[in-house]
């Protein structure tokens, strides 16, 4: 047990106390045994058996593990995490544009942010990942479920049950037009009802509460192992009011994003989070920014920015590890999020200038 | 019942608590009481690394005591989507909205106002958004049957008096606009008992208002509907360019607050906001209001915005426009009433007219037959 004193879950004060009386290892420890150790550093000998207890449990855990499964070890080549990563797969969007931009959709393992003006989209994006993130596999979706926190109160079911619909419209085509048995199979569990009892719906109505729930998550998830998809509308909304003291919040915001990426890390789940959008007040012009500060603007691994042209929506991919920053154009239809361009686009490429801006609208309107 | 439940909650967070009561190791009850750390939020703001210190456990100890506190707080709070969309209990369903005493209008934003969440109804002086939220108050009063939510409204003026002349008018043609409704239904309703009014000139009075005086009729359930007339004014004379900061902070406490009145009570807030002439293309695209008519925008801007859970316009039609179109038959002026963004809605519009009984939306398919018909 080469275990050194200071990583041992025991309280930091009882820990300064071991190294200051000189343990390096969990195995001294035990050796010494609790009579000799509340001589040495001064405590009871209930504290000392419970500082033991503590231990051995430790190195017990620690044995199964490297005895057990080798391979979860941390340490691994970067051909093994391409591999895993590639093995993922993404939540799609059903838009493919946004899609391409994002190299196959929204990862898994990753922290997603949405940033955006209300209005823009950023919920109905959140609904149609909450809807395609259980697609059956053999169309290749993931057969995942949503856990849903709302903190705005923004989820309206009624608009999840058209987006539901659709999709399964949608899966139903390909399987007439295809006719493969794995096809039909997967039709007959994959339902409106299905989807929408597999998207869990959590309501916080302050920041205390999302917290809380957090904190909770890792549980949840591990109880429902077929979750893929953490959804937070919107992380702003309850820390932009209330909050006199700034580092606090910072503090917290920094707490909550080091637990999601834990979260999407250790459940292999995908974490979409939106964020209001404020203005920034420079010398001459003032400009849109994401809200909650810079610090913030580590949190998520992949930002995309939603913002207007004209009448048009655009998606910006600002911020990702492995995609280059760009820019696309979506709508958004009755039956969900959905790409811009009909056939049109590639057939005469003169007309896309026009065309995509006077689309959208006459098709929402209907 | 459901205002109990939120008593026992909010004072779970706030208030000292007895920590005996919980499932907790007696030690680390000790020593919650030893770091005199008396509340759930106390602990709650506090990083583990931070309760370690402060508590002189170990991890294990205080990832229990959080996951025990979060546990405690957040009690069975899951939902599936599944059993929100069959809830057909009238206290929590989603379905539940508040109708504006018209089909069409309720048609357009498919049943009415959502009970849960501030709307915003924009527009220039004289479209026709007092008229629209005076209905309201009305059609709060009716049965659940009916569309209302059988209880009074609170109408919080801050720039003019309440138009209260107006109020009784309407309240005299009732039974010719709700056609829907039995007359003794009608009848039996005392209109004008249940319309609290409160005047609010100022930021301070206002505060105050929505904090203290507001939550005490909702908490009787006196009313289930707050209509705010004008949020805009509250601002306007105030605050100038440099002001900035101060009038943000304003609007995310009013906002937050009235979005919490909503949420404990599900009761639908009704903000009545200004527009502004837009100065630049780029701001009119902005406020994402550029659609028809890119001149105006919504005042108060986007920090405003980010409250909101959908935001309505309405506005004139303008003459030439009028006569081309399809409102040529209807007396009184046409203006349109229109969805900019919600949630659950498409960007939609529809014509209505203001009458003598009150707002009543024109059915685009039947008047499509009075046009045919004139052909």
């Amino acid at each position: 047990m080469q275990r050194d004193v200071g990583s041992l879950p025991l309280a930091p004060a009882l820990r300064a106390r071991l190294v200051a009386a000189g343990f390096q290892t969990a195995q001294e420890l035990l050796d010494t045994g609790p009579c000799g150790l509340s001589k040495e550093i001064g405590i009871s000998k209930e504290e000392a058996l419970e500082a033991l207890q503590v231990v051995r449990q430790e190195c017990h855990s620690d044995a199964t593990q490297t005895a057990g499964a080798p391979g979860t070890s941390r340490k691994c080549t970067a051909l093994e995490l391409l591999e895993q990563e590639q093995a993922q797969g993404f939540i799609i969007t059903f838009c493919s544009a946004l899609d391409n931009i994002l190299g196959g959709g929204v990862q898994l393992t990753k922290i997603t942010e949405i940033c955006g003006e209300p209005g823009v989209g950023k919920t109905q994006l959140c609904m149609q990942l909450a809807v395609d993130v259980q697609i059956p596999e053999c169309f290749g979706g993931l057969a995942g479920e949503a856990v849903f926190i709302d903190t705005e109160g923004s989820f309206m079911v009624d608009r999840v049950v058209d987006v539901a619909t659709a999709c399964v419209q949608h899966c139903q085509l390909i399987a007439e037009a295809h006719q493969e048995e794995d096809h039909l199979k997967a039709l007959e569990t994959f339902s409106l009802e299905s989807i929408l009892s597999h998207i869990y719906y959590f309501r916080c109505r302050d920041y205390i509460e999302l917290l809380a729930q957090v904190y909770l998550l890792p549980d949840f998830l591990s109880e429902h192992s077929k979750v893929r998809l953490v959804v937070i509308d919107g992380i702003a909304f309850p820390f932009r009011h209330d909050f006199e003291d700034l580092s606090l919040r910072t503090r917290l915001l920094n707490g909550l994003a080091q637990q999601l990426i834990i979260i999407a890390n250790d459940h292999k789940a995908a974490v979409v989070l939106t964020n209001q959008m404020t203005t920034r007040i420079g010398q001459s012009q003032s400009t849109l920014v994401p809200a909650l500060g810079e610090s913030w603007g580590h949190a998520a691994t992949v930002r995309l920015i939603f913002h207007w042209d004209n009448n048009q929506r655009l998606a910006t991919l600002y911020k990702s590890p492995s995609q280059k920053e760009s820019t696309i154009p979506y709508h958004i239809t009755p039956h969900g999020f959905r790409d811009v361009q009909p056939p049109a686009v590639t057939q005469n490429p003169e007309g896309t200038e026009l065309n995509p801006r006077k689309r959208p609208r006459r098709e929402e309107e209907k | 019942m459901q205002n109990d439940v939120e008593s026992f909650e909010s004072k779970l967070l706030y208030q000292e608590m007895d920590w005996d009561q919980f499932d907790l190791n007696p030690k680390v009850i000790a020593a919650l009481k030893k770091a005199d750390i008396k509340s759930v939020k106390e602990i709650l703001n506090l990083s583990e690394a931070d309760l370690q210190r402060l508590m002189k456990l170990s991890s294990a100890d205080i990832q229990y005591l959080l996951k025990t506190i979060s546990r405690t707080l957040r009690k069975n709070s899951m939902l599936t989507a599944l059993q929100l969309y069959q809830d057909k209990h009238h206290l929590t369903s989603q379905h539940q909205k508040l109708s504006l005493g018209c089909s069409v209008l309720d048609n357009l934003l498919k049943g009415g106002i959502p009970l849960v969440g501030i709307t915003e109804l924009a527009g220039e002086s004289s479209a026709g958004k007092t008229q629209i939220s005076l209905q309201l108050c009305l059609c709060v009063q009716y049965p659940y049957k009916y569309g209302g939510l059988e209880s009074g409204a609170v109408y919080i003026c801050t720039e003019d008096v309440f138009p209260s002349k107006r109020l009784q008018q309407l309240i005299d043609q009732q039974h010719k606009l709700r056609a829907d409704v039995p007359t003794e239904i009608i009848q039996k309703i005392k209109f004008g008992n249940s319309i609290f009014i409160e005047h609010a000139a100022d930021l301070d009075t206002f505060h105050n208002c929505i904090t203290k005086r507001i939550s005490l009729l909702l908490t009787r359930g006196m009313a289930r509907l707050v209509v705010v007339d004008s949020i805009a004014a509250l601002f306007r004379c105030e605050f100038g360019v440099s002001d900035s900061v101060t009038k943000a902070r304003y609007l995310q406490t009013f906002g937050a607050q009235l979005h919490s009145l909503s949420t404990r009570f599900r009761t639908p807030i009704m903000c009545i906001n200004q527009v502004t002439d837009a100065v630049s293309e780029s701001e009119a695209a902005q406020c994402n209001c550029s659609a028809v008519d890119s001149r105006v925008s919504p005042a108060l801007g986007i920090t405003w915005a980010n409250q909101l859970l959908m935001r309505l316009m309405v506005s004139r039609v303008s003459q030439p426009e009028q006569s081309s179109g399809v409102a040529l038959h209807h007396t009184g002026s046409v203006r349109t009433l229109r969805v900019v963004f919600a949630p659950h809605l498409p960007s939609s519009f529809c014509y209505y007219t203001v009458k003598l009984e009150g707002v009543k939306g024109i059915n685009p398919l039947h008047d499509m037959a009075s046009c045919f018909k004139n052909l």
